[in-house]
């Protein structure tokens, strides 16, 4: 029964988004829509997915300390594993210091992007919308916008989880190493030298920190485009895969094997962007991480 | 994205600068990178990272925290009751030697104070029967002096009678007492 089932699901899954895509738009577009507006505020259909997968995490974490039990089992044991799990990998990366403070953002960050990746791929997602011309993201060829878009086959998305970081990230490498030693941090020569070695070393590491400082500028930019582009390129695939028999009672097969490759390219990119970032903060922290240490 | 690709352009040598721009803005015009649909999206992802701080991770990190501090606590509360333990342990093997000692020091002390009553029952015994023995020794004595008294006033009686009969009359009373004598002296001897 249980075969069945899943049967079932992974037939309408592929079987739905290429219905739609036959009757609807002839490609997906590379940026969002819009769904509706509040004055100025927009609306639009990637935004609206992320709301509901918040909605769905928020939903699950509530049901799963509702009625928290001593020893787990359940959902309350599933969450805490999955929470507990990803606390030790960030605490192995970050330390113990680092990981208290900055959890919730990695652990966000891993399970917004994951989540959004998946519920990209249930049935209806892109495929379920309206007909209208006009809008953000409407064009002139295509009339068809769907309520709901992956989420993070938005750039606009990806690009505000990236700034948010790159700001977040300034804040804590403040915090935790000062304004000089931020600036030593990025600046200043590593090791011992002395005469005129030590002169030509300031030079140096001032032209490294130039760099460093423009790697730093660009890391938004670089996080931003790889998630965009790793789950657009997964949505083009499924619907070109949808689309490559031209019939709608076989076009269904196509898409199966890339459907599980996608949530292996969901699970992986939500996995490289948490690395990234917490890497990111390790290595601006290390320094002060150390002495922390040798204090201790 | 806008800003830093425009930060890229303005460091980069200026003959470059309108192409880089053109692209910049090919690029926000491609993908839609308006600040009417960047913004509302980036307070939305905050919200929602506020949200999910508030009401996912923090109550699950909440209730992780409270499991590490009770398990803390269950493992500090173990070291304590095997350090007590240990004490009691420790404690009860010095009560149980001190006991032994006791009880080894009272059984010597009793077989001491045993041997010490054997002795002095034994004296007691000894003395007493060496004092029976004497009384007997001396009811005995006393006893044979008087049967040897008794015997020699009975054979100095049988003496004197069988001479009073032999002599007849012949002898004085003054030869009658010396040989009355000199037969008890002889009874005696």
């Amino acid at each position: 029964m249980r075969k069945l089932i899943t049967s079932l699901a992974v037939f309408f899954a592929c079987v739905s988004p290429a219905l739609a895509a036959g009757a609807a738009h002839d490609h997906l577009p590379v940026h969002a829509e819009e769904i509706f507006r509040f004055g100025p505020v927009v609306i639009s259909n990637s935004m609206l997915m992320i709301w509901i997968v918040a909605a769905v995490v928020i939903l699950v974490a509530q049901l799963a300390t509702r009625k928290i039990a001593l020893v787990p089992s359940g959902l309350q044991n599933f969450v805490e594993w999955i929470v507990e799990s990803l606390y030790n990998f960030l605490e192995g990366i970050l330390g113990a210091h680092l990981v208290k403070r900055t959890f919730w953002f990695f652990g966000t960050i891993f399970v917004l992007i994951l989540f959004t990746n998946w519920f990209g791929l249930i049935p209806g997602v892109g495929t379920v919308g309206w007909f209208k011309e006009g809008g953000y993201g409407g064009d002139s060829h295509d009339t068809f916008h769907p309520f709901l878009r992956g989420g993070n086959a938005d750039l606009n998305m990806t690009l505000a989880m990236a700034i948010s970081f790159a700001l977040i990230w300034f804040y804590w490498a403040i915090s935790e190493n000062g304004i000089v030693g931020f600036v030593k941090h990025i600046f200043a020569p590593k090791g011992q030298f002395s005469g005129p070695m030590a002169i030509m070393m300031l030079v140096v590491f001032a032209f490294v920190g130039i760099l460093e400082l423009v790697s730093i500028l660009f890391r938004p930019v670089a996080l931003s485009f790889r998630l965009f582009g790793n789950i657009f390129a997964g949505e083009t695939t499924l619907e070109t895969m949808t689309a490559i028999t031209g019939n709608w009672y076989t076009n269904w097969l196509p898409p199966i094997p890339f459907y599980f490759m996608e949530m292996l390219v969901g699970l992986i990119q939500a996995l490289v962007f948490m690395l990234l970032t917490s890497v990111f903060l390790k290595l601006i922290c290390e320094h002060h991480e150390e002495e922390g240490h040798e204090h201790h | 994205m806008f800003y830093q690709l425009t930060l890229l352009a303005v460091t980069t040598v200026p003959t470059e600068e309108a192409g880089l721009a053109d692209t910049v803005n090919g690029i926000s015009e491609k993908f839609k990178i308006y600040p009417e649909l960047f913004f509302p999206q980036l307070i939305s992802f905050l919200i929602v990272a506020i949200l999910l701080k508030k009401f996912a991770f923090g109550p699950i990190q909440e209730m992780l925290e409270q499991r590490k501090q009770r398990i803390a606590d269950g493992e500090a509360k173990l070291i304590e009751i095997e350090k007590q333990l240990a004490d009691s342990a420790k404690h009860t093997a010095e009560v149980v030697e001190k006991a032994n000692a006791d009880a080894k020091r009272m059984i010597e002390e009793a077989k001491a104070s045993a041997s010490n009553i054997v002795e002095q029952k034994t004296q007691e015994a000894i003395s007493s029967a060496q004092q029976i023995i004497s009384k007997a020794e001396a009811a005995a004595q006393a006893e044979r002096a008087q049967i040897a008294a008794e015997l020699k006033r009975e054979f100095g009686r049988l003496v004197a009678d069988t001479a009073q009969n032999a002599t007849a009359g012949k002898l004085t009373a003054d030869q009658q007492r010396a040989i009355n004598d000199d037969a008890l002296r002889q009874v005696q001897a």
